[in-house]
């Protein structure tokens, strides 16, 4: 059992972040930060389930001037490993990947993932190309992370051993409406 | 060789409607627009494992201010279906499908017939409006048109090149 929660390591990010855009993945991390931190600059991903490291990555290509977190799950992120080679290659500086890795299918009951067996998110980004990377298990960790998270060139991946739990705040975004509003929202910036 | 020109068109065609940002997973037919776009120093390709993390790169990139297209063989919207369903369509995000109709005539080989075939009711499904020009006359005539309605309405848009636009792969 990890002594952090995804409500936790959300909450402590959100009070670092100042202009970067932050891109969430759907489902628990995505109701989590709007429950804890809404801001015109978070991008809710509600769609295309594991693709979004993609959706960030393409969001940092474009725009090189903003700083791109991006936080997937370890489900997701399973889903889609060829992102991290992809990553690695274009190897975008205004890129950071957080992975909230709680080591189960949280959304659909609580299933393992193969994180909680024998794969490591870092090792796989690591092999993939991505030199910069580490993983985080304490708060202090975590806040030696953020420094990092805020200010070191990218690409770099954390990966971020949390709690399993699913969340506990209610669907009430309009899927339909938010990325347009994103996207008014990051280009004025 | 056979003649390649309606690869220059359809390069064009994307360039003179704003994209300069492209993602793919080469396919022998495709590769020939590749060809025009690598060597453009005002374009950007970038090559994914998978076709779905090209849709979902596209998107973000759309989301950020840039225009994007995606150029595959059509065995690829196989891998993307579900990105381009639950993210593009269901909440407007345009992108720009550039994809080779292997499985249709003059095919050798057995195991791209079904999806070939599948294409056009793959497409239908999704409600992905598309054209499929079968020479360089028709591609200029339509394509400008379906780009226009892409970011238009908010939806992606396919342009599917069959055999007898490319001369296809001979095997």
């Amino acid at each position: 059992m990890s002594p952090l929660t995804r409500l936790g390591v959300t909450r402590y990010l959100a009070s670092r972040l100042t202009r970067e855009v932050v891109v969430a993945n759907l489902g628990s991390a995505s109701l989590d930060l709007y429950a804890i931190a809404d801001r015109p600059l978070n991008c809710y991903t509600f769609g295309a389930m594991g693709q979004c490291s993609s959706i960030g990555l393409g969001i940092a290509v474009a725009r090189p001037d903003v700083r791109v977190i991006c936080l997937d799950g370890d489900g997701s992120l399973l889903m889609n490993l060829g992102s991290l080679c992809t990553i690695a290659a274009e190897a975008p500086r205004n890129f950071v990947l957080m992975v909230w890795d709680n080591e189960v299918h949280q959304t659909t009951g609580g299933q393992p993932t193969a994180t909680a067996r024998k794969a490591s998110l870092l090792g796989i980004a690591r092999g993939a190309g991505i030199d910069r990377g580490l993983e985080v298990r304490t708060q202090a960790e975590l806040e030696h992370a953020v420094d990092r998270v805020l200010t070191e060139d990218g690409p770099l991946v954390v990966v971020v051993k949390i709690d399993k739990g699913p969340t506990t705040v209610p669907f009430d975004l309009d899927v339909i409406a938010q990325p347009a509003s994103f996207r008014r929202a990051l280009a004025a910036v | 060789m056979s003649d390649q020109s309606w690869a220059k068109h359809v390069a064009d065609v994307l360039r003179r409607n704003d994209i300069r940002l492209f993602a793919t997973v080469p396919d022998f037919i495709v590769s020939h627009v590749l060809d025009e776009l690598w060597t453009d120093p005002e374009c950007r390709v970038i090559t994914t494992t998978r076709e779905e993390e090209a849709v979902g790169l596209l998107s973000g990139a759309w989301l950020a201010g840039r225009r994007g297209a995606l150029l595959m063989q059509n065995s690829g919207l196989g891998n993307c279906v579900n990105a381009l369903a639950s993210l593009n369509v269901a909440s407007f995000v345009p992108l720009v499908l550039v994809m080779s109709h292997r499985g249709d005539l003059g095919e050798f080989n057995p195991a791209q017939v079904p999806m070939g075939r599948a294409l056009p009711r793959v497409l239908d499904a999704l409600g992905i409006r598309w054209i499929r020009p079968t020479s360089i006359a028709e591609l200029e005539q339509q394509a400008d048109g379906l780009i226009k309605l892409c970011y238009a309405e908010g939806q992606p848009v396919a342009i599917v090149l069959p055999t007898e636009l490319t001369g296809g792969k001979k095997g």
